[in-house]
C-alpha cells in the first residue's frame, strides 16, 4: 500500500489552485487541437514545450498531459460528426458513431464516446497507480518475436469480420502494406516504392490517408446520394448528454474488455490505434449486437473509445519506466523530460518521487477536468450538424487540405489527400473494406519490421515464434481468432445455406 | 519599372551597403523556419528547439523563429525539403552526419553538396553497452567471448552511424556480430534491458536511465580520453570513471556523431555569416551549457574550412566501410 | 451514366495498375535472402503479386456481373454524377490554385464560389464566410500554433 500513500502524497500536489488552471488551459487547447485534424497532440504539445522550461517539471507535465487528455477526447468529435478522424486512434470511433449522428443523435453519439473514453482512462490509470513497476517487468519481455505476434493478433482479430468480397478485403489489406512499406525501410536502410517522387521518401502519413478515404470519400458519397442529415432538433439538450452517460453500465461487458484490451495494447507498444481496432473488432464477434455493428450501435462506440484512452493513458507508463514513448505525443514528452533534467528510466519513480506521483495524481484530476469540460462542449459541436450541408461541404474540404498540408507542411500531401478521397469514393461504392486498408497503413510496416528483426536473430527460422510460452500463445491466439469465423461461416453454410447466404451486413 | 530607374536602385542599394558594416549586411527579413530533421522527441528535434529557445529568449534576431518537424526517411524529408528550397536563406536545417552518410548507402533525392554547412555544435559519444548482469567486466572479456558465439547488436537504423561503428568493431577485434536495426536509440535500450540482444552501441543520453536504473551498464568509450567529469550516474559511477576503448585494448579511439546545422544551396556568403554568427552567440549562452549537460553531449563549435574538412574525413572513413560491406549505391 | 460494370473494371485496373507499380518498384530493392537477412523488396513483391491477382479476379467477377452487388446495374446515374463533379471539381482547381495564390486567397475564392454561384446561399452570405474562413484559419493556424500555411507564388512576390 506503498503506493496508495504516495498517491495521496501525489494529490496534494496536483489538487492545487495553479495545478487546477494549468489543467483547465491545457484541456482546452488540447480538445482544440484534437478536434482540428492535422494538428494534433503532438503540436500543441511541441508549441507548448519552450514554454515549460521555466516552470517546476511537475506543473510543466501536468499542462503538458492535461492538453494530451484534451486532445484524446477532442479526436474523437470530427469522427463522429464528419467521419474525418483527427488521429488515427479514432478511426474505429466513425465505424458507428458517424451513422449514429447521420441519424439525428450527434448528441447521444457524443456523450456515448466521452464517457467511456473517460472509463479507459480511468481504468487505465489505476492500472499505473497499483501495477506500475510489475507492468514495466511484462514490458521488458517483449521482443521483436513477440512484437510481430501481437500485432498479428490485432489483423487477426480485425480482418475477416467485415462483410465483404473476401479477395477484396485481400486487395484492400495488400494496398494497405503497400501504402505503409513506402518511404525508408528501418532494416536495410534502403528507399522503397517511391515510384520516382523524390518527397515520397518520407512515406506516405496516415491522417494525409485517413482524411481522404474518410472524409472525402464520404462527403462524395453524401453528395451523391443528396444526403441530409436528419433535423437534430434545435434546443440544446443536456438532458440526453445525462441519458447517453446513464446507459452507458448496459454496456458493462464491452466497457471491462475493451478496456483490458486497451491497457493490454498500451503496455505490449502496440499503441492506441491498434488497441481501438482490435476492441471493435472483438466486440462485434462476441457482441449480441454485433451484427448491427456499422449501423450506430452504441457498443460500437464504446468498444473502440474505451479502448482507445486505456491505451493511450497506460502507454505513459512505458515512457516513464522504460523510456520508449507509446505513441507520438508520449515522445514529446520524453523529450521535455529530458530538457527538464529528468531522464526517463527505471529509476525515475525511485529518485522523483513528487515528479511521478504528481504526475499520475495529475491524471486522475486531470481526466476528470477533461470529461466535464467536453461534455459541457457536446451541445456546441452536436449544433454543426444544424449547418446546411452547401455550407458545410466547402468547409469540410478545406478542413481535409489544411489539415493534410499541416501534417508535414508539405502539397503532394494534399494532393494525395485528394487521390484518397477518390479512392474512399470507388471503394465504399463498389463494397472493398476501408477498416483493413486503414490497419494495415498503420501497423504494416511495424509487423513488417518485427518480423524481419526476428529472422534476423534467428537466422531465418520460423521457429522463434514459438521459442518461448509469451510468444507461442500470443500467435496461437491470433490464429484462433483467425480461424474462428472462417469456422463458424462453414458451420453456418452446412446448417442453413440460404440464410447465411442473405445475410446482411455493411461493409466497413 | 524601367531600367534606368532600377538601374538608379541597385546604385543606391550598392551604395548602401557599402556604408553598413560588414556584420550586418544581411538581417532576415521574415520568419525563420528551423527544419528538424528527425521526429519530435528526438536528439535533433531537441536540440533546434534548445536553440530556437535560446534565440527567442536573448532576442538574437527581431524576426520569429518556428521549428518545424520533417523527420521522415531517417531525416531525408529534411534534407530533400532543404535542396527544394535552394536560395532560400529562411529554413535552417538541423542533422546529423546523416546528411552526408545517407547519400552513400541509400538512393535518396539529395547529397550534402546540395546544401550550405554553418557548423557543427555539438558531438554525441558513443560507447559499447551491455546487460548488468552479462559477465563481462571490460571491453576485452566481452571481445573473447564474442569471438565464440555471435552476438546480436542492436542499434537505431540501418546502415547509419550505429551500425557503421558495430562493423568497426568487427573488424578491429575480428569477430562476428549479427546486427539487428531498431527506430531509435531508446527502443534499443530497452531490447538490451530485456535480454533480447547482447549489446549496443548507444550515445550516453540514450542509455542514462538505463544505466542509473541498473539494467544495463558501459563497458567503454569510443573516445580519445575519457568522458568529462559530471555528476556521478549511479551511486558510485560517473561518465568520466568509463575507461576509453583503447585502454581496454579495442582500437577504435574515436567515434562521434556531429549535431550539425544547415541552409539550403545557393545563398549567398552574407546569408551563410549571419547564421554561422547567430550559432556562435547561442553557443555563448548558459542556457547553452546546461542543455549540453543535461544531454551528455560535447560541446564544439566547427565552421568554414574546420567543418569541411571533418566533413570530408568522415566521409573517407564512412566511404571505406561501407565499400567494405558492400553498402554502396551504384 | 455509368453502369456498375464499367465501375467495377476501373476500380480493378486501378488496384492492379498499382500492384503492378509495387512489383516493379519492389524488384530494385531486392527479393528473397540475403545475409541482410530478408530482402527489403520481399514484402513489397508479395504484396504487389496479391494485389494484382485480387484484381484480376475482381475484374472477372465485375465483367460477369457477379458478386455482392449484382443485382445494382446502374452505379452512377447522371444527375448523380452531375453532383460529384459539382463538389469534386471545385475542390480540385481550389487544390490546382493553391500553389499560385496560396491558402488564404484559394480557401476565400473556392468557398464564395460554391455556396454564391448555384445561388444556394445570399451573396452577402456567401461574401461573409469567405472573408472569415480564413481569417479563421490565419489565426488558428498561423498565429496560434506557427504551422505556416502556403502563401503561394502570389504571396512570394508580394513578399510575404
Amino acid at each position: 500500500m506503498e503506493n496508495l500513500q504516495s498517491l495521496l502524497h501525489g494529490f496534494t500536489i496536483a489538487i492545487t489552485v495553479p495545478h487546477l488552471t494549468l489543467m483547465v488551459i491545457g484541456v482546452l487547447l488540447g480538445i482544440l487541437v484534437g478536434v482540428l485534424p492535422g494538428l494534433g497532440a503532438p503540436n500543441g504539445v511541441s508549441l507548448l514545450l519552450p514554454l515549460t522550461f521555466g516552470m517546476q517539471p511537475v506543473s510543466a507535465i501536468i499542462l503538458l498531459s492535461s492538453m494530451y487528455w484534451g486532445a484524446l477526447f477532442g479526436g474523437s468529435v470530427t469522427s463522429i460528426l464528419f467521419n474525418i478522424p483527427g488521429e488515427p486512434s479514432s478511426v474505429a470511433t466513425t465505424f458507428d458513431g458517424y451513422p449514429m449522428a447521420r441519424d439525428g443523435r450527434p448528441t447521444t453519439a457524443l456523450a456515448t464516446a466521452f464517457g467511456s473514453a473517460a472509463f479507459g482512462a480511468l481504468v487505465g490509470v489505476i492500472l499505473i497507480t497499483f501495477l506500475a513497476s510489475w507492468v514495466a517487468q511484462v514490458a521488458l519481455a517483449f521482443g521483436p518475436p513477440e512484437y510481430f505476434a501481437v500485432y498479428f493478433l490485432a489483423f487477426a482479430s480485425f480482418v475477416g469480420m467485415g462483410g465483404a468480397a473476401p479477395i477484396k478485403t485481400v486487395v484492400a489489406l495488400a494496398i494497405g502494406f503497400a501504402i505503409a512499406a513506402i518511404g525508408i525501410d528501418t532494416v536495410s536502410g534502403s528507399v522503397r516504392l517511391t515510384m520516382g517522387i523524390d518527397e515520397l521518401v518520407k512515406g506516405v502519413s496516415f491522417v494525409v490517408a485517413v482524411m481522404g478515404l474518410f472524409g472525402i470519400g464520404e462527403l462524395l458519397i453524401a453528395v451523391e446520394e443528396e444526403f441530409q442529415a436528419r433535423a437534430v432538433s434545435s434546443r440544446v439538450d443536456w438532458k440526453e448528454v445525462f441519458r447517453a452517460l446513464g446507459r452507458l453500465p448496459r454496456h458493462g461487458i464491452a466497457l471491462l474488455r475493451s478496456a483490458a484490451i486497451g491497457c493490454w495494447m498500451g503496455i505490449t507498444p502496440g499503441g492506441p490505434t491498434a488497441a481501438s481496432f482490435m476492441s471493435y473488432g472483438i466486440a462485434k464477434r462476441f457482441s449480441r449486437n454485433g451484427a448491427r455493428f456499422g449501423t450506430g450501435e452504441a457498443e460500437g462506440i464504446v468498444a473502440p473509445e474505451t479502448a482507445d484512452h486505456a491505451a493511450g493513458t497506460s502507454a505513459l507508463l512505458p515512457m516513464l519506466s522504460l523510456g520508449i514513448p507509446g505513441s507520438a505525443t508520449a515522445a514529446v514528452m520524453m523529450g521535455g523530460l529530458m530538457i527538464w533534467g529528468l531522464n526517463p528510466g527505471p529509476m525515475l519513480f525511485v529518485d522523483q518521487k513528487d515528479f511521478v506521483w504528481g504526475l499520475i495524481a495529475s491524471m486522475y484530476v486531470g481526466n476528470i477536468v477533461a470529461v466535464v469540460l467536453v461534455l459541457l462542449t457536446v451541445p456546441v459541436f452536436a449544433a454543426l450538424m444544424r449547418i446546411p450541408f452547401a455550407v458545410i461541404a466547402p468547409l469540410i474540404v478545406i478542413i481535409c487540405v489544411v489539415g493534410a498540408y499541416s501534417v508535414s507542411n508539405s502539397y503532394l500531401d494534399v494532393v494525395l489527400m485528394l487521390g484518397f478521397g477518390v479512392v474512399g469514393y470507388l471503394f465504399k461504392k463498389l463494397h472493398y473494406p476501408l477498416a483493413p486498408l486503414v490497419l494495415a497503413i498503420v501497423i504494416g510496416d511495424k509487423a513488417e519490421d518485427a518480423f524481419r528483426q526476428a529472422m534476423l536473430m534467428s537466422k531465418g527460422s520460423l521457429g522463434i515464434f514459438f521459442a518461448n510460452r509469451l510468444v507461442t500463445t500470443l500467435v496461437l491466439a491470433a490464429m484462433a481468432l483467425l480461424l474462428l469465423p472462417l469456422a463458424l461461416h462453414v458451420v453456418r453454410l452446412l446448417r442453413k445455406p440460404d440464410e447465411a447466404a442473405h445475410e446482411k451486413v455493411r461493409i466497413i | 519599372m524601367n531600367v534606368t530607374s532600377k538601374l538608379l536602385l541597385s546604385t543606391t542599394a550598392l551604395l548602401l551597403a557599402g556604408a553598413i558594416p560588414a556584420a550586418a549586411a544581411w538581417q532576415p527579413q521574415k520568419p525563420i523556419e528551423f527544419v528538424a530533421t528527425a521526429g519530435p522527441g528526438g536528439g535533433t528535434d531537441n536540440l533546434a528547439r534548445a536553440v530556437q529557445n535560446i534565440i527567442t529568449k536573448y532576442k538574437l534576431t527581431d524576426q520569429p523563429v518556428v521549428v518545424v518537424n520533417k523527420g521522415g526517411g531517417s531525416g531525408a524529408e529534411g534534407y530533400v525539403y532543404a535542396k527544394a528550397s535552394a536560395g532560400d536563406p529562411y529554413k535552417v536545417i538541423f542533422g546529423t552526419s546523416n546528411a552526408w552518410q545517407q547519400p552513400l548507402v541509400s538512393k535518396v533525392a539529395f547529397n550534402y553538396t546540395d546544401l550550405t554547412p554553418i557548423a557543427a555544435m555539438a558531438q554525441d559519444e558513443f560507447l559499447l553497452w551491455v546487460k548488468q548482469d552479462a559477465p563481462y567486466k571490460t571491453a576485452g572479456d566481452f571481445l573473447k567471448a564474442a569471438a565464440a558465439t555471435e552476438f546480436k547488436v542492436g542499434g537505431a537504423q540501418s546502415k547509419d552511424t550505429d551500425e557503421v561503428l558495430t562493423r568497426m568493431i568487427e573488424k578491429a577485434a575480428r569477430v562476428k556480430f549479427t546486427y539487428i536495426p531498431f527506430k531509435s536509440g531508446a527502443e534499443v535500450a530497452v531490447q538490451l534491458a530485456g535480454g533480447h540482444i547482447d549489446a549496443h552501441v548507444n550515445n550516453p543520453s540514450e542509455s542514462l536511465g538505463q544505466w542509473r536504473g541498473s539494467t544495463q551498464r558501459p563497458l567503454c568509450a569510443f573516445s580519445p580520453k575519457r568522458l568529462p567529469q559530471g555528476p556521478k550516474v549511479t551511486a558510485t559511477e560517473g561518465w568520466s570513471d568509463v575507461p576509453t576503448c583503447v585502454e581496454q585494448g579495442l582500437a577504435i579511439s574515436q567515434y562521434e556523431q556531429p549535431r550539425t546545422v544547415w541552409l539550403p544551396g545557393k545563398v549567398s556568403p552574407e546569408q551563410a555569416a549571419f547564421y554561422v554568427d547567430l550559432m556562435k552567440k547561442v553557443q555563448a549562452t548558459p542556457e547553452w551549457k546546461d542543455y549540453i549537460e543535461k544531454t551528455s553531449q560535447v560541446n564544439t563549435f566547427l565552421t568554414g574550412a574546420a567543418l569541411d574538412d571533418f566533413i570530408k574525413q568522415d566521409l573517407e572513413h564512412v566511404k571505406q566501410v561501407a565499400g567494405e560491406q558492400g553498402w554502396l549505391v551504384k | 451514366m455509368i453502369s456498375r460494370r464499367a465501375l467495377e473494371i476501373a476500380a480493378a485496373a486501378l488496384t492492379g495498375i498499382f500492384g503492378v507499380v509495387v512489383i516493379v518498384s519492389s524488384i530494385d530493392n531486392g527479393i528473397g535472402w540475403s545475409s541482410a537477412g530478408v530482402d527489403a523488396g520481399t514484402f513489397p513483391f508479395l504484396t504487389g503479386i496479391i494485389i494484382v491477382l485480387g484484381s484480376l479476379y475482381n475484374m472477372g467477377q465485375g465483367a460477369l456481373g457477379r458478386g455482392s452487388l449484382a443485382i445494382v446495374r446502374v452505379a452512377v446515374t447522371a444527375s448523380e454524377l452531375h453532383r460529384l463533379a459539382g463538389l469534386f471539381v471545385p475542390a480540385a482547381i481550389f487544390v490546382a490554385v493553391i500553389p499560385i495564390v496560396g491558402m488564404y486567397l484559394a480557401s476565400a475564392g473556392y468557398v464564395f464560389a460554391v455556396l454564391a454561384l448555384p445561388k444556394r446561399q445570399s451573396v452577402v452570405r456567401a461574401l461573409v464566410i469567405a472573408v472569415v474562413t480564413p481569417l479563421v484559419l490565419y489565426v488558428v493556424f498561423e498565429r496560434m500554433f506557427q504551422v505556416s500555411l502556403p502563401h503561394g507564388a502570389l504571396g512570394a512576390a508580394l513578399g510575404f
